[in-house]
């Protein structure tokens, strides 16, 4: 397809296609390939790296599998990261579709909300939220998405302002349609694009909060997550850091594959639409 | 018997910080299966007035009466249902649809909205409709993006009278066509009036068409009504120096004269 073809013009969307695609794969074979629990015993605790090839990342301070944690970590970090920037980005485009629609009354209220949400830096309001509700996946993916919803919310709000004038939300409304509709049906479609060009960033910026929530020890405790596998190495930084950096790449890699594949389809279809 | 009466309709704008009126106590009627043209030049207020009248904005003053009630008293639903009977053909066909609709949708929504036709009747629905303004039922499939303007235009009264409406508003619905589209549509909206004794508010600033089409026309000029009357006396003798200057700016006509 032609807009695939454009896709996969810039190096960069090449490379962050493929380590998103590496990811998904770990992320879907990790429970064919380590099938038991990968916070089980695996072999003697502290294995460096590449030394016994039935554990070829070694072990960790408990004898765990570290390949096979990284695997399942993979898991959590795309869940947690597409589910909470989905979370985010549905969030966003009706509070904004929404105040941008009804305006007056309704839209005053419901930006000074989105502000009071901005002004309280995400990873706190995060960190304040788990630690009342308590460490869950889903909690977790709640609590990301009550920080991140406001951008969206931002962007589909001024779209939606502008589309409201055009001639046919007018004519929508001259035929008799329910303003509901016309905000959902004919309006938010039109306003989404701008809208999902953050959802890279979302994603990335999902993933990272994860991780450090599980890195203070309020990430799911029945989950490998990368932020955990960090922290569990920290105690062995200096005899085993290994266990620190190697899901440490990992994280980094992911946010970066995120990032770029993002860039890539803006970039393709901001190509699609000057040559329109 | 009226179709439509606004009465003493105003509307006001601000203009930097100092109010003026866009539309400037206007009354006019039109009756069954007439033709009233709106015209005046640009910023008069010929738009702002069909917006008033299809309730896209609220007056300041004044009243509108449709179909012999009080139009401005509706809100809600009651409202909703009763555009049924009063429709629009914008200018730009183009802009004038949903940019992702197709043309079945187009013509389905009325018929869903109004509930004119069940799920099952309404593609046979949409096909007649099509066929009424002269288009194959096979545009049905196709995106709005997809046919010609002058298509467009016919799916746009295809649109319009889909609800059976007494009333249609169309604001500069021909400008944006090219010659010998407009003399077909024009053909169609005649016909239809002829057929279906729908009304017309007909805005346009090309006094030709308006002496086309049209049985009494009223010039504006900044918000207010300069000089009203039977379309063809009014245009072959305008009293008022806004209508002499428009009769001026159409050469077909002058060339016409005797
Ligand atoms: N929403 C608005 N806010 C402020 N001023 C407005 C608004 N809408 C219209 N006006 C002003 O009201 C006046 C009448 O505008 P209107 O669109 O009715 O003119 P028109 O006769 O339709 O002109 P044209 O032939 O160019 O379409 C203009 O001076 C316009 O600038
Ligand atoms: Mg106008």
């Amino acid at each position: 397809m032609n807009r695939l073809r454009r896709f996969f013009h810039t190096p960069e969307a090449i490379a962050g296609a493929s380590i998103l695609a590496l990811l998904i794969v770990m992320a879907l074979v990790a429970p064919l390939l380590f099938s038991g629990d990968p916070q089980a015993i695996a072999g003697p605790a502290l294995l460096p790296p590449f030394q016994d090839w039935s554990l070829p990342l070694g072990t960790d301070r408990l004898g765990r599998d570290v390949l096979a944690e990284l695997f399942h970590g993979a898991r959590t970090s795309l869940a947690v990261g597409l589910a909470a920037a989905a979370a985010a980005l549905f969030i966003g485009a009706l509070v904004g579709t929404l105040a941008g629609f009804a305006g007056g009354l309704i839209d005053e209220m419901l930006m000074r909300v989105t502000d009071a949400f901005q002004t309280v830096p995400s990873f706190l309001l995060a960190l304040a939220f788990v630690s009342i509700v308590g460490p869950s996946l889903g909690a977790v993916v709640a609590a990301i998405a009550l920080g991140a919803w406001t951008g969206p919310a931002r962007v589909a709000r001024a779209e939606v302002l502008s589309i409201r004038e055009r001639d046919y939300v007018a004519g929508a409304r001259v035929i008799g349609m329910h303003p509901l509709e016309i905000a959902f049906r004919e309006v938010l479609p039109n306003a989404l694009p701008p809208v999902l060009a953050l959802s890279s960033v979302i994603v990335a910026a999902a993933i990272l909060t994860e991780a450090a929530l599980s890195f203070l020890g309020l990430g799911d405790p029945n989950r490998v997550t990368w932020g955990g596998m960090i922290a569990e190495g920290r105690a062995v930084l200096r005899s085993a850091p290994f266990l620190s950096v190697v899901p440490g790449i990992a994280l980094v890699l992911t946010v970066l594959g995120v990032y770029l594949a993002g860039e890539g389809v803006v970039e393709s279809t901001a190509v699609r639409r000057s040559l329109s | 018997m009226t179709v439509l009466a606004a009465s003493s309709l105003t509307k006001r704008y601000r203009r930097g910080d100092k109010p003026f009126a866009a539309v400037d106590n206007v009354s006019f009627e039109i009756g069954p299966a007439e033709t009233l043209a709106l015209a005046g030049p640009s910023g008069s207020g010929k738009s702002t007035i069909a917006r008033l009248v299809l309730r896209l904005i609220e007056p300041d003053a004044g009243r509108v009466d449709f179909e012999g009630a009080d139009f401005l008293a509706l809100s809600g639903a009651a409202l909703r249902a009763r555009r049924a009977r009063i429709q629009m053909v914008f200018q730009d066909p183009l802009a004038a649809f949903n940019p992702r609709a197709t043309v079945a949708r187009v013509l389905d929504d009325p018929l869903r909205i109004h509930g004119i036709a069940t799920r099952a009747e309404r593609p046979r629905r949409i096909a007649a409709l099509l066929e009424r303004v002269g288009l194959d039922a096979g545009l049905a499939a196709r995106a709005i993006h997809e046919i010609s303007g002058g298509q467009r235009q016919r799916v746009a009264i295809a649109r319009a009278i889909a609800t059976r409406p007494s009333l249609i508003v169309l604001d500069e619905a021909v400008s944006a066509l090219d010659v010998s589209v407009r003399g077909q549509i024009l053909e169609l909206l005649l016909d239809l009036q002829r057929q279906e004794r729908i009304a017309y508010l007909f805005i346009s600033h090309d006094l030709g068409v308006i002496r086309a089409v049209a049985h009494r026309v009223v010039i504006l000029d900044a918000g207010r009504i300069t000089e009203s009357g039977d379309a063809r006396s009014v245009i072959a003798n305008p009293q008022s120096a806004i209508g002499k200057a428009l009769v001026a700016a159409t050469p077909r006509l002058t060339r016409s004269r005797p």
